[in-house]
């Protein structure tokens, strides 16, 4: 989520230590697991926001928000990562995921690896379902096209 | 296909959609190739992640991790030192220089107000100056226009020891 090995783990820090000076508000409505990780999510968002009001806006940015090209990107027919072993299919996605916009980064992670649905994502992210949507399928597209080009990279 | 449409089939992939819409849903892929290439894609990049293992390996060791959250939960739970208290004095020079202050602007305006001297009397006060150095005593009634002096012989200092008596006008 973060994309930034230092930071992550200066964060994950911090979400125990929230999670040791919270621990009384822990009523075990959920596991411990899905408790912290809510913190950890909170701060990495937190963190994220910090980061984008310390960017410049650019139209570069606001396109990317909106989903700028990738409306327009053609369909990616052959699956970019068939037949990739594990190690490779790992630094592929890393390197894929580290060219999108945190925004999209997000909403990507907090689907496929936290499971979250739409609507609890939206609540976590503070923004409306159909601005969720519209980011995990442009982060979706733009996986897709960067992943089908680290396959030519690597194949030519 | 707009971008509703497009929505709409990754709703339609990751399960987000009611019954019925999913159903149309799904005839619509059978029989729009479009939407088919569209969801294909999708779901290759869902499969991708699914695959992806997050876990990753930390560059430093368990122990350090863990102390180092032990150490930031210590510190912030170790009350801040409170500020050296103010010796008494300190406290109360902080009240006693204003109210000095105040009581100086009184005087003064009283002084302003009333002044000293004559004027300053009420009629008909009898008033005693006494002027050891020189050995005199004077009284005054205004009232009267009376003025009345005193003097000691021989003086108690060098000057009233001296030959001349000094008069009034």
């Amino acid at each position: 989520m973060m994309h930034n090995e230092e930071e992550a783990i200066d964060l994950s820090q911090e979400a125990w230590v929230k999670g040791w000076q919270r621990l009384r508000q822990f009523q075990g409505e959920s596991s411990f697991g899905t408790w912290m990780t809510r913190i950890v999510i909170n701060l990495c968002l937190d963190q994220l926001r910090k980061h984008k009001r310390q960017r410049t806006e650019s139209i570069e940015a606001m396109d990317e928000e909106s989903g700028g090209v990738e409306r327009q990107m053609p369909v990616v027919m052959v699956n970019p990562t068939a037949g990739l072993e594990r190690g490779e299919l790992r630094q592929r996605i890393d390197r894929a995921l580290g060219q999108l916009s945190y925004e999209h980064r997000t909403v990507l992670v907090l689907h496929e690896f936290e499971e979250m649905e739409y609507k609890e994502i939206a609540k976590t992210m503070g923004c409306s379902i159909g601005t969720v949507m519209s980011r995990l399928f442009y982060a979706r597209r733009k996986l897709a096209v960067l992943l089908a080009d680290l396959k030519k990279q690597d194949s030519v | 296909m707009d971008h509703d449409e497009q929505l709409k089939l990754q709703a339609f992939l990751d399960g987000e959609l009611p019954e019925g819409e999913a159903r149309e849903a799904a005839e619509w892929v059978a029989r729009d190739r479009e939407a088919a290439a569209m969801l294909e894609e999708l779901r290759h990049t869902r499969e991708a992640l699914a695959g992806f293992e997050t876990g990753t390996q930390l560059p430093e060791s368990r122990e350090f991790f863990w102390s180092k959250v032990q150490r930031e939960i210590q510190r912030r739970e170790t009350p801040a030192p409170e500020p050296a208290r103010a010796p008494l004095f300190t406290v109360l020079r902080r009240f006693l220089v204003p109210a000095s202050a105040l009581a100086l602007v009184f005087a003064a305006t009283v002084m302003v107000i009333r002044p000293a001297g004559p004027l300053g009397g009420t009629a008909g006060t009898e008033i005693e100056t006494a002027l050891s150095d020189s050995g005199a005593f004077t009284y005054r009634d205004y009232s009267a226009g009376t003025t009345l002096v005193w003097l000691t012989y021989p003086a108690d200092n060098e000057d009233a020891e001296s030959d001349e008596i000094g008069t009034l006008e």
